[in-house]
């Protein structure tokens, strides 16, 4: 085993490829690619919330879980779920006051259901964090909090460019910006702890390919 | 950061009861066959050229309806021009210059006889004018984002203070018949949201401004006190009401020796909206200006002129000869009937000016034509 920088640039670069290939594919959802072009409608602002918002208030009980999950060995890596759990339990709620706030019911979007692509991505997060010390949950961390992070304060402002929204219209997806960023930055502090082996590395970084995708596929297939 | 939604209007309607009352049947609505009150009508009528009206009052003088039922009607009339219920509404924000009941607020009322779900409600009161205050308070709330949708309504009820029961054995001078033989009843109504409609025209408000001069200027329009200063113990709840009704506080009174003064006063607001470039004159396409007589359209079209030499008279629009003074309503009267004639083409400007007599107080509201998102090209 080479030091621990070594290993952990490369898995850095690993997961910078990951990266790079959800932004190809974000590229092509089509509500994305309407978002970009400046056609997008209201209608698919309000679709969007309501399709996230099922899936978001999965978030933190998935989180919760993998907490309960590592053991005394992962005691960082609890503490770390723990806080994240606790800071994020109520972002749903700013999602569904931005539903309301552009006209939305909050009675049907609290009836809504999952989309396909927001079930699977539900039923592996939950299947993963009930692993013994879920470590690669850390890979699906960097996909999630990195969107927030680094693209959806461009979406909130590009919407309300587009639909000339309020900022309190666009509430949930500006907060990530913020709040996801302060996050990314506790996951590279993880990340280059130490206590990533070779093992966890790969289990990172395959959980980063498939909440990749499966993130993508929840945009794709918006209501259905 | 601090970016704010744009408030667009969407939807248009007015409700203006019964048949339209002409000047030889208004005796029959609101009484006063004496030659000396009938000199007076005649008089007033000629200046104000007010050639029909409406009164929710029957043949006999009765009232047919309430002022929250016209508030109703125009506001259903709005609702159904936009295609949605009260239920998508989250605001409701009512002018009048005299709710039906002295309690709870007139905007309670119109919610509860409406109908819909929670909403957010306001009672602008005060006279004239208070129509543009309402829709200031719609328009910031959705620039806001607080509210997606809100509605806002002007009614007006006031002919049944203006029948001749009110002024049997009482002083009554020039001050109360020039408002007798000048308002009329009605509700006009708009929906307020922050996007345009989807497939028709809309009108982007671009600002409401309302100033009060009240500091520099005595009571012009009034009712509940005793001669034209309030005086502690001598408002009508300070008295018994039989002796607030003997005393005549229950008439509706104008000092009408200020009229020339209010309009002055109001040039002058207009001068300040052009100078600081609120209203930009080489851009200024329709003028809906509410004003209780043909006298002061006059005045007004004259001043507007001076500073918009290209403004002619089909860029003016009035219907206070056949809808008559409608106070609070007038304005979205107006509005609603220009907007049906079609003469508002996209990318044109429309100002709306209020002035209110009561203690002096303008609104002004500025409103830009702006084409269904699925007809936009160039309009930006």
């Amino acid at each position: 085993m080479t030091d621990t920088l070594t290993a952990t640039a490369t898995l850095a670069e690993r997961l910078a490829d990951v990266w790079a290939q959800l932004d190809e594919r974000l590229a092509q959802v089509p509500v994305l690619r309407r978002l970009a072009d400046g056609t997008v409608t209201l209608d698919d602002y309000r679709r969007l919330l309501f399709n996230l918002r099922q899936q978001v208030v999965d978030g933190t009980p998935w989180i919760s879980r993998a907490a309960s999950n590592f053991d005394i060995e992962h005691f960082d890596l609890r503490t770390a779920a723990i806080r994240h759990a606790e800071e994020e339990h109520r972002d749903y709620l700013m999602l569904e006051r931005d539903y309301v706030a552009i006209g939305g019911s909050l009675a049907e979007l609290r009836a809504g259901r999952k989309n396909v692509g927001s079930e699977a991505l539900s039923g592996y997060m939950f299947h993963y964090a009930d692993r013994p010390n879920p470590v690669g949950l850390l890979g699906a961390m960097f996909i999630i909090e990195g969107l927030g992070a680094k693209r959806a304060a461009g979406w909130a402002e590009r919407f309300q460019e587009v639909l000339g929204l309020a900022d309190t219209q666009v509430h949930f997806m500006r907060y990530h910006q913020e709040a996801d960023s302060g996050h990314t930055g506790d996951l590279e502090a993880i990340l280059n702890s130490g206590i990533i082996d070779d093992a966890a590395a790969d289990e990172i970084v395959r959980c980063a390919q498939v909440v990749a995708r499966l993130y993508a596929l929840q945009l794709e297939e918006l209501d259905n | 950061m601090g970016s704010t939604a744009t408030a667009y209007l969407t939807g248009f309607g007015r409700y203006l009861p019964g048949d339209p009352v002409d000047n030889d049947g208004i005796v029959a609505r609101l009484g006063g066959d004496d030659p000396v009150t009938e000199r007076i009508r005649r008089r007033v009528l000629d200046a104000n050229g007010i050639r029909q009206r409406h009164y929710a009052l029957d043949e006999h003088g009765e009232p047919t309806e309430l002022n929250e039922q016209l508030a109703v009607k125009a506001l259903q009339a709005a609702l159904d021009d936009r295609g949605i219920e009260a239920s998508d509404l989250r605001m409701l924000a009512c002018a009048t210059t005299m709710g039906d009941v002295l309690v709870p607020g007139f905007a309670s009322m119109v919610h509860g006889r409406l109908g819909g779900g929670p909403m957010q409600t306001l009672t602008a009161s005060g006279v004239c004018a208070s129509s543009l205050a309402a829709l200031d308070a719609a328009v910031s709330k959705i620039r806001l984002g607080d509210h997606p949708r809100a509605a806002v309504v002007g009614s007006e009820l006031s002919s049944r203070s203006l029948r001749q029961r009110r002024f049997d054995g009482i002083r009554a001078g020039m001050d109360s018949h020039f408002l007798r033989w000048m308002l009329s009843d009605g509700a006009g109504a708009v929906v307020v949201e922050f996007q345009p409609h989807p497939t028709k025209p809309s009108l982007r408000v671009d600002w409401v401004r309302q100033v009060s001069l009240a500091h520099e200027h005595d009571v012009c329009m009034r009712a509940g006190m005793r001669g034209a200063e309030p005086v502690v113990g001598h408002t009508w709840q300070d008295v018994s009401i039989a002796d607030a009704e003997a005393a005549g506080m229950f008439v509706l009174r104008q000092d009408v020796s200020v009229l020339d003064e209010l309009a002055e006063a109001g040039f002058g607001q207009f001068e300040e909206l052009v100078d600081i470039g609120l209203v930009d004159v080489a851009h200024l396409d329709h003028v809906i200006c509410h004003y209780s007589t043909n006298a002061f359209r006059d005045l007004a079209f004259d001043a507007l002129r001076r500073r918009i030499p290209t403004l002619d008279t089909d860029r003016w629009y009035s219907n206070l000869e056949t809808r008559g003074n409608t106070g609070s309503a007038s304005i979205f009267i107006a509005l609603d009937e220009a907007w049906r004639t079609g003469r508002f083409a996209p990318g044109e400007t429309v100002l709306l000016a209020v002035p209110e007599s009561g203690r002096f107080s303008f609104a002004f509201a500025h409103l830009t034509v702006v084409a269904p998102s699925d007809q936009q090209g160039a309009a930006a």
